[in-house]
């Protein structure tokens, strides 16, 4: 193999993976958290990436600026999903099991219904917004490297250093860590546990509204679309490491640079196949995840 | 529901009626059309709708069938969603319900196939529209026609237009690269290629079909970019054909003898809408219909149609909308000489079809005569190069304009403005 395509396909690889990690942080952060597989990830996903695409249609918002709508308005929706759908169901089981395994029904649930919602009101036609800037590629050598790909690989960077550096240093975020940790000690030394939920869950979607906006311009956007990024992510969080979110970027480049590669001698379909297979195996020898704790 | 509760009021007694008897007056006869009015096609099957709808109120407004006194022509649309198991169950109802007395449709070849298997059982004339795949007219089926090229024509002309330049300018392509939707379309457009290439002596050296609906062709690129082919032939739908353009013309990937679409997205006009035009700069597309026919001579009999189909979508008549349009002409006259809404006296008309002349051969083909497979034998499409934003046919020669010079090989990206 061409040498030069095979570090084209590194780049590619590193970029798209980057973007899947930066996904699938959220994920993490809430299933470290709450210990709730949240079904419905790449839904919200899906309702950031049409937030951004309306912003843009009704009041002409470039995609790069609806961030600052996308951001709170998943925040809130996430803040919602926990108080209002998940909270109950926590507090009814918090006796009996530490892990809320029936979370993960109810959270399908919500993925099925934001589906179909979208389906009804949007209708299933793709449409994609468009941004203002001129992004030309950076050529990195003879590799011309896409705009609008590096900042989704960025901010993911970005996000995953500046979340963990907030969990450990501010009051919420230990506060967050000492839930993680347990539950019940934590809510003897005077935590608000649903409130911690709550804002953990509302952080984990308002992730999905940064990468919403930012995925905007690249990615076709259909009801469905959130399904595709929403099984990687599980994927990413399992291969990286559950609850780690350096683990969730790390998962993220693992399987998007085996995916550029591998494509490049099987069809781009079969190489996700191989992908899962890469899975099975990395599991097999590292049941907790590439950066997770044994 | 109103409207189709009285819709279906309308169609029992004309229903009841046709049971009476042929030669009673009919006021009504009942079209069906299934297209693709949402989903991944949703802006090509509006396109045929538009045509149909001017073409029908044209054919009522001067008087309608007039072997059957005066009969209205009624168009009944049922949606496949671009889906192939949605457009078999409203080719379905439309039969059983509706009671249509012929059925067109459906665009997608991959829809198409299975619908008119349906409208065969149920011994209603199907009338192909846009779909290519060869099987469609290949299976000695007695209802079943299609007016345009099928997919084999599209393939010989792409590579013949290749052989045209080559002999022309004594340069061209040796290896060619095929990226295609992994659908009925896409697969069958490919053998087609792999077939009629071999025996022009081209070396084919990348083969890759990929799924409907994808996110990302990055992998996809760097593999033709790998193949280092002088050609690349691709056939997508628009929204994949969107996301592969914008990532081509992103990744700068050059390829000498341009990229050959086969249609589908490229001859869809809201894909222009959706592209910034250096993306799709010396693209070479294989035209249904030549494009750039109406630019020289004025033809006022269309003018309803031209300004009207602006009026509805805010661009020229397309080639889907003229195929929509010729198609209710086609109808029209078959019914005139079935002289009854019967359907197996209308698809014994069908097949004794022979139009040369009037409204039905807008679409720009020589002939509309049906061979016993139900194809037209007659059909063509043109080559059309995009130069200087105009997609101005290259090939047939003999339909070029004087002025036309195609780009052969085309700049390098760095070597355009």
């Amino acid at each position: 193999m061409d040498p030069l395509i095979l570090s084209f396909a590194v780049v590619n690889g590193l970029l798209i993976g980057g973007i899947y990690g930066g996904v699938a942080l959220g994920l993490s952060l809430i299933f470290g958290v709450l210990r709730v597989v949240n079904f419905a990830h790449g839904s919200l996903l899906m309702l950031a990436l049409y937030a951004a695409y309306w912003l843009q249609i009704w009041a002409g918002i470039d995609p790069y600026y609806s961030i600052i709508v996308t951001v709170p308005l998943l925040f809130g929706i996430g803040f919602m999903i926990q108080s209002v759908i998940i909270a109950p169901l926590i507090r009814r089981e918090s006796a009996l099991v530490v892990e809320p395994l029936s979370a993960l029904l109810l959270t399908a649930g919500v993925y099925l219904v934001i589906d179909n919602l979208a389906l009804m009101a949007f209708g299933p036609n793709v449409r994609s917004a468009t941004t203002s800037f001129a992004l030309p590629p950076v050529m990195l050598g003879q590799i011309p490297v896409n705009m609008p790909r590096l900042i989704g690989f960025g901010a993911a960077i970005v996000v995953a250093v500046g979340l963990a550096w907030w969990l450990k240093t501010t009051r919420m975020g230990r506060a967050i860590r000492a839930v993680a940790s347990n539950r019940d000690a934590a809510a003897l030394s005077g935590i608000n546990v649903p409130l911690v939920y709550a804002v953990t869950f509302g952080i984990g979607a308002s992730i999905l509204g940064l990468f919403g906006s930012l995925l905007a311009t690249f990615v076709p956007i259909t009801p469905q679309v959130g399904l595709n990024f929403g099984i990687r992510s599980f994927i990413v969080v399992v291969l990286g490491g559950i609850g780690s979110l350096p683990g969730s970027i790390v998962g993220g480049l693992v399987i998007g640079v085996f995916e550029a590669i591998a494509s490049q001698f099987v069809p781009a379909t079969s190489a996700a196949i191989l992908s899962l297979g890469l899975f099975v195996l990395i599991l097999l020898v590292r049941p907790s995840g590439l950066m997770g704790k044994a | 529901m109103i409207s189709g509760f009285t819709r279906r009021g309308v169609i029992g007694t004309a229903a009841s009626l046709m049971l009476i008897g042929a030669a009673q007056a009919q006021s009504e006869v009942t079209i069906g059309l299934v297209l693709p009015l949402s989903g991944g096609s949703a802006a090509v099957g509006q396109q045929y709708r538009t045509g149909i709808s001017i073409a029908v109120d044209q054919i009522n407004a001067a008087g309608g069938i007039k072997a059957m006194n005066g009969a209205k022509l009624k168009a009944v649309f049922g949606d496949t969603q671009s889906k192939p198991d949605v457009g078999v169950s409203e080719t379905e109802r439309l039969i059983t319900r509706e009671n249509v007395a012929i059925v067109g449709g459906a665009f997608n070849s991959a829809v198409s196939f299975p619908a008119s298997e349906v409208a065969e059982r149920y011994k209603t004339p199907w009338v192909t529209v846009g779909s290519v795949k060869d099987e469609i007219t290949e299976r000695n089926y007695k209802y079943v026609f299609r007016i345009n090229n099928k997919a084999t024509y599209d393939a010989r002309e792409q590579i013949d237009a290749m052989d045209l330049l080559k002999k022309e300018t004594g340069k061209g392509p040796k290896t060619i690269a095929m990226f295609y939707e992994g659908s009925d379309w896409g697969r069958s457009h490919a053998a087609n290629v792999r077939k009629i290439a071999k025996e022009r002596g081209y070396d084919i050296v990348l083969d890759e079909a990929a799924p409907p609906n994808q996110v990302d062709f990055s992998a996809q690129l760097l593999k033709i970019r790998a193949s280092k082919a002088d050609a690349l032939i691709v056939a997508f739908y628009t929204p994949d054909h969107l996301l592969l353009t914008r990532q081509m013309y992103e990744q700068r990937l050059d390829i000498p003898y341009g990229v050959h679409s086969v249609g589908g997205g490229t001859e869809d006009p809201s894909f222009y809408k959706a592209v910034p035009p250096q993306a799709v700069a010396y693209y070479f597309v294989q035209e249904d219909r030549q494009v750039d026919a109406l630019q020289g001579t004025r033809h006022p009999e269309y003018d309803d149609l031209e300004t009207k189909f602006k009026a509805a979508l805010n661009y020229d008549v397309s080639a889907y909308g003229a195929q929509g349009f010729s198609l209710m002409y086609v109808i029209k006259d078959a019914l005139e000489r079935s002289a009854s809404a019967d359907r197996d006296k209308i698809r014994d008309a069908l097949s004794k079809t022979d139009i040369t002349s009037g409204p039905a051969m807008y679409v720009g083909y020589r002939r509309i005569k049906f061979d016993e497979n139900g194809q037209n034998t007659f059909a063509n499409g043109a080559i059309s190069q995009n130069l200087g934003g105009q997609r101005l046919t290259v090939w047939p020669a003999e339909s070029r304009a004087p002025t036309t010079k195609p780009a052969w090989p085309v700049p390098a990206w760095s070597e355009r403005k």
